[in-house]
Protein backbone atom coordinates (compact mmCIF):
# COMPACT_ATOMS: atom_id res chain seq x y z
CA UNK A 1 0.00 0.00 0.00
CA UNK A 2 1.34 3.48 -1.19
CA UNK A 3 1.32 6.05 1.19
CA UNK A 4 -1.09 8.14 -0.33
CA UNK A 5 -3.35 4.48 -0.56
CA UNK A 6 -2.81 4.44 3.05
CA UNK A 7 -3.93 7.88 3.49
CA UNK A 8 -6.55 7.74 1.27
CA UNK A 9 -7.76 4.47 3.91
CA UNK A 10 -7.08 6.44 6.98
CA UNK A 11 -9.60 9.44 5.94
CA UNK A 12 -12.23 7.11 4.97
CA UNK A 13 -11.94 5.45 8.19
CA UNK A 14 -12.57 8.81 10.39
CA UNK A 15 -15.38 9.38 7.90
CA UNK A 16 -17.73 6.07 8.55
CA UNK A 17 -16.47 6.37 12.36
CA UNK A 18 -18.11 9.67 12.35
CA UNK A 19 -21.16 9.04 10.00
CA UNK A 20 -21.68 5.52 12.22
CA UNK A 21 -21.61 7.35 15.50
CA UNK A 22 -24.41 9.92 13.79
CA UNK A 23 -26.50 6.74 12.52
CA UNK A 24 -26.33 5.40 15.91
CA UNK A 25 -27.13 8.38 18.09
CA UNK A 26 -29.75 9.58 15.93
CA UNK A 27 -31.40 5.59 16.13
CA UNK A 28 -31.51 6.33 19.78
CA UNK A 29 -32.65 9.70 19.50
CA UNK A 30 -35.61 8.30 17.94
CA UNK A 31 -36.03 4.73 19.33
CA UNK A 32 -35.60 6.29 23.20
CA UNK A 33 -36.90 10.04 22.88
CA UNK A 34 -39.51 10.46 19.69
CA UNK A 35 -40.85 7.06 19.94
CA UNK A 36 -42.22 7.40 23.75
CA UNK A 37 -42.58 11.17 23.54
CA UNK A 38 -45.44 10.04 20.65
CA UNK A 39 -47.01 7.52 22.00
CA UNK A 40 -46.69 8.52 26.31
CA UNK A 41 -46.94 12.75 25.84
CA UNK A 42 -48.88 12.75 22.90
CA UNK A 43 -46.53 14.64 20.32
CA UNK A 44 -46.09 13.08 17.23
CA UNK A 45 -44.23 15.99 16.02
CA UNK A 46 -40.76 14.13 17.63
CA UNK A 47 -41.39 11.16 15.47
CA UNK A 48 -42.29 13.26 12.42
CA UNK A 49 -38.43 15.30 13.09
CA UNK A 50 -36.60 12.74 13.83
CA UNK A 51 -37.63 9.61 12.05
CA UNK A 52 -36.35 11.89 8.14
CA UNK A 53 -33.31 12.76 10.61
CA UNK A 54 -32.59 8.97 11.32
CA UNK A 55 -33.89 8.26 7.59
CA UNK A 56 -31.02 10.41 6.20
CA UNK A 57 -28.28 9.33 8.79
CA UNK A 58 -28.99 5.95 7.55
CA UNK A 59 -28.51 6.34 4.62
CA UNK A 60 -25.54 8.12 4.28
CA UNK A 61 -23.96 5.38 6.37
CA UNK A 62 -25.30 3.03 4.18
CA UNK A 63 -23.82 4.91 1.33
CA UNK A 64 -20.35 4.89 3.07
CA UNK A 65 -20.39 1.48 3.99
CA UNK A 66 -20.91 0.51 0.20
CA UNK A 67 -18.14 2.96 -1.10
CA UNK A 68 -15.49 1.81 1.66
CA UNK A 69 -16.41 -2.18 1.20
CA UNK A 70 -16.09 -1.74 -2.53
CA UNK A 71 -12.99 -0.36 -2.09
CA UNK A 72 -11.41 -3.82 -0.48
CA UNK A 73 -9.56 -5.31 2.48
CA UNK A 74 -12.48 -6.04 4.39
CA UNK A 75 -13.48 -9.73 5.35
CA UNK A 76 -16.88 -11.35 5.31
CA UNK A 77 -17.31 -10.84 9.52
CA UNK A 78 -16.39 -7.38 9.08
CA UNK A 79 -18.84 -6.27 6.40
CA UNK A 80 -21.92 -8.01 8.63
CA UNK A 81 -20.66 -6.37 11.59
CA UNK A 82 -20.65 -3.13 9.81
CA UNK A 83 -24.31 -3.92 8.04
CA UNK A 84 -26.00 -5.06 11.47
CA UNK A 85 -24.52 -2.38 13.44
CA UNK A 86 -26.72 0.24 11.72
CA UNK A 87 -30.01 -1.94 12.42
CA UNK A 88 -29.62 -2.41 16.33
CA UNK A 89 -29.66 0.38 18.89
CA UNK A 90 -26.20 0.67 20.28
CA UNK A 91 -24.62 -1.38 17.60
CA UNK A 92 -22.73 2.18 15.74
CA UNK A 93 -21.39 2.44 19.20
CA UNK A 94 -19.57 -1.08 19.61
CA UNK A 95 -19.04 -0.77 15.67
CA UNK A 96 -17.05 2.94 16.15
CA UNK A 97 -14.59 1.02 18.63
CA UNK A 98 -13.68 -1.44 16.16
CA UNK A 99 -13.12 0.87 13.49
CA UNK A 100 -11.20 3.15 16.14
CA UNK A 101 -8.69 -0.18 16.39
CA UNK A 102 -8.13 -0.37 12.61
CA UNK A 103 -7.72 2.82 12.13
CA UNK A 104 -5.02 3.10 14.58
CA UNK A 105 -3.79 -0.67 13.25
CA UNK A 106 -3.30 1.50 10.05
CA UNK A 107 -1.64 4.38 11.21
CA UNK A 108 0.77 1.90 13.69
CA UNK A 109 2.11 0.26 10.32
CA UNK A 110 1.92 3.45 8.64
CA UNK A 111 4.49 4.82 10.82
CA UNK A 112 6.64 1.60 11.52
CA UNK A 113 6.89 1.21 7.37
CA UNK A 114 7.56 5.26 7.42
CA UNK B 1 -43.89 28.53 -2.34
CA UNK B 2 -41.37 26.39 -0.23
CA UNK B 3 -42.37 23.50 -1.81
CA UNK B 4 -41.44 25.08 -5.89
CA UNK B 5 -38.13 26.22 -4.27
CA UNK B 6 -37.33 22.74 -2.87
CA UNK B 7 -38.50 20.73 -6.02
CA UNK B 8 -36.49 23.42 -8.01
CA UNK B 9 -33.16 22.26 -5.89
CA UNK B 10 -34.19 18.35 -6.01
CA UNK B 11 -34.09 18.93 -9.87
CA UNK B 12 -31.18 20.97 -9.85
CA UNK B 13 -29.42 18.50 -7.75
CA UNK B 14 -30.66 15.33 -9.42
CA UNK B 15 -29.45 16.78 -12.99
CA UNK B 16 -25.74 17.10 -11.36
CA UNK B 17 -26.08 13.80 -9.73
CA UNK B 18 -26.49 11.63 -12.34
CA UNK B 19 -24.38 13.80 -14.77
CA UNK B 20 -21.58 13.08 -12.37
CA UNK B 21 -22.60 9.13 -12.15
CA UNK B 22 -22.67 8.91 -15.68
CA UNK B 23 -19.43 10.06 -16.29
CA UNK B 24 -17.99 8.04 -13.49
CA UNK B 25 -19.55 5.05 -15.04
CA UNK B 26 -18.32 5.66 -18.14
CA UNK B 27 -14.51 6.66 -17.02
CA UNK B 28 -14.78 3.28 -14.59
CA UNK B 29 -15.76 1.24 -17.65
CA UNK B 30 -14.57 2.57 -20.62
CA UNK B 31 -11.70 4.17 -19.18
CA UNK B 32 -8.88 2.59 -21.52
CA UNK B 33 -11.39 2.74 -24.48
CA UNK B 34 -11.52 6.43 -24.37
CA UNK B 35 -7.80 6.68 -24.04
CA UNK B 36 -8.28 8.26 -20.58
CA UNK B 37 -5.07 9.01 -18.80
CA UNK B 38 -4.92 9.12 -15.17
CA UNK B 39 -4.89 12.62 -14.85
CA UNK B 40 -8.34 12.77 -16.32
CA UNK B 41 -9.49 9.97 -13.96
CA UNK B 42 -7.86 11.89 -10.89
CA UNK B 43 -10.03 14.92 -12.46
CA UNK B 44 -13.15 12.96 -12.36
CA UNK B 45 -12.77 11.13 -8.71
CA UNK B 46 -12.17 14.86 -7.32
CA UNK B 47 -14.78 15.63 -9.36
CA UNK B 48 -17.08 12.91 -7.74
CA UNK B 49 -15.92 13.72 -4.24
CA UNK B 50 -16.48 17.49 -4.32
CA UNK B 51 -19.14 18.03 -6.70
CA UNK B 52 -21.31 14.50 -7.54
CA UNK B 53 -21.78 13.19 -3.81
CA UNK B 54 -22.53 16.33 -2.22
CA UNK B 55 -25.28 16.47 -4.88
CA UNK B 56 -26.44 13.13 -3.98
CA UNK B 57 -27.10 13.85 -0.64
CA UNK B 58 -28.83 17.10 -1.44
CA UNK B 59 -31.28 14.88 -3.79
CA UNK B 60 -31.62 12.85 -1.03
CA UNK B 61 -32.75 15.66 1.38
CA UNK B 62 -34.77 17.69 -0.61
CA UNK B 63 -36.60 15.08 -2.18
CA UNK B 64 -37.96 13.69 0.89
CA UNK B 65 -38.53 16.90 2.51
CA UNK B 66 -40.77 17.33 -0.79
CA UNK B 67 -42.42 14.02 -0.32
CA UNK B 68 -43.42 14.73 3.51
CA UNK B 69 -44.25 18.72 2.40
CA UNK B 70 -46.63 17.29 -0.72
CA UNK B 71 -47.69 14.25 1.64
CA UNK B 72 -47.06 11.83 -1.29
CA UNK B 73 -45.98 8.83 0.86
CA UNK B 74 -47.19 6.40 1.07
CA UNK B 75 -48.20 6.56 -2.75
CA UNK B 76 -46.72 3.08 -5.06
CA UNK B 77 -44.74 5.22 -7.23
CA UNK B 78 -42.99 6.92 -4.94
CA UNK B 79 -42.13 3.68 -3.02
CA UNK B 80 -41.06 2.40 -6.60
CA UNK B 81 -39.34 5.60 -7.59
CA UNK B 82 -37.15 5.37 -3.90
CA UNK B 83 -36.29 1.95 -4.31
CA UNK B 84 -34.43 2.79 -7.63
CA UNK B 85 -32.96 5.84 -6.46
CA UNK B 86 -31.71 3.76 -3.50
CA UNK B 87 -30.01 1.27 -6.21
CA UNK B 88 -28.60 4.10 -8.23
CA UNK B 89 -27.14 5.51 -4.80
CA UNK B 90 -25.54 1.94 -4.27
CA UNK B 91 -24.24 1.86 -7.45
CA UNK B 92 -22.71 5.10 -7.35
CA UNK B 93 -20.99 4.23 -3.86
CA UNK B 94 -19.08 1.23 -6.16
CA UNK B 95 -18.57 3.33 -8.75
CA UNK B 96 -16.78 5.83 -6.42
CA UNK B 97 -14.54 3.37 -5.21
CA UNK B 98 -13.41 2.15 -8.30
CA UNK B 99 -12.40 5.50 -9.43
CA UNK B 100 -10.56 6.36 -6.43
CA UNK B 101 -9.10 3.27 -6.30
CA UNK B 102 -8.27 4.00 -10.09
CA UNK B 103 -6.65 7.31 -9.13
CA UNK B 104 -4.78 5.84 -7.04
CA UNK B 105 -3.31 3.38 -9.72
CA UNK B 106 -4.37 0.24 -8.05
CA UNK B 107 -4.09 -1.95 -10.86
CA UNK B 108 -7.09 -4.38 -9.66
CA UNK B 109 -9.69 -4.48 -12.57
CA UNK B 110 -13.09 -3.42 -11.40
CA UNK B 111 -15.90 -6.00 -10.89
CA UNK B 112 -17.44 -7.23 -14.27
CA UNK B 113 -20.73 -6.33 -13.88
CA UNK B 114 -19.98 -2.61 -13.70
CA UNK B 115 -19.71 -2.18 -17.86
CA UNK B 116 -23.41 -2.45 -17.60
CA UNK B 117 -23.59 0.76 -15.41
CA UNK B 118 -24.25 3.67 -18.03
CA UNK B 119 -26.71 1.49 -19.28
CA UNK B 120 -28.49 0.68 -15.87
CA UNK B 121 -28.05 4.53 -14.97
CA UNK B 122 -29.87 5.45 -18.08
CA UNK B 123 -32.82 3.08 -18.05
CA UNK B 124 -33.10 3.90 -14.25
CA UNK B 125 -33.69 7.75 -15.14
CA UNK B 126 -35.85 6.95 -17.66
CA UNK B 127 -38.27 4.87 -14.93
CA UNK B 128 -37.93 7.48 -12.78
CA UNK B 129 -38.77 10.53 -15.51
CA UNK B 130 -41.77 8.17 -16.32
CA UNK B 131 -43.20 7.54 -12.49
CA UNK B 132 -42.58 11.04 -11.70
CA UNK B 133 -44.46 12.27 -14.65
CA UNK B 134 -47.20 9.83 -15.17
CA UNK B 135 -47.45 8.26 -11.79
CA UNK B 136 -48.74 5.17 -13.45
CA UNK B 137 -50.41 3.82 -9.99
Amino acid sequence: MTAQQRAEALSQLRWIRAVSLIEGSTLLLLVLVAVPLKHVAGLPVATRIMGPVHGLAFLTYGWMLIRTIAGGGWSRADIMRLTIAALIPFGAFVNERALARRQAMLAASWSISG
Amino acid sequence: MVYLWLKALHVAAVLIWTGGLLVAALATTRASKLGADASLIETIQRFDARVTSPAMFVVWGAGLALAMLGQWFPSPWLIVKLAIVVLLSALHGVLAATLRRRSLRDPSPPPGWLRHAPVAIMASLSAIAVLVVVKPF
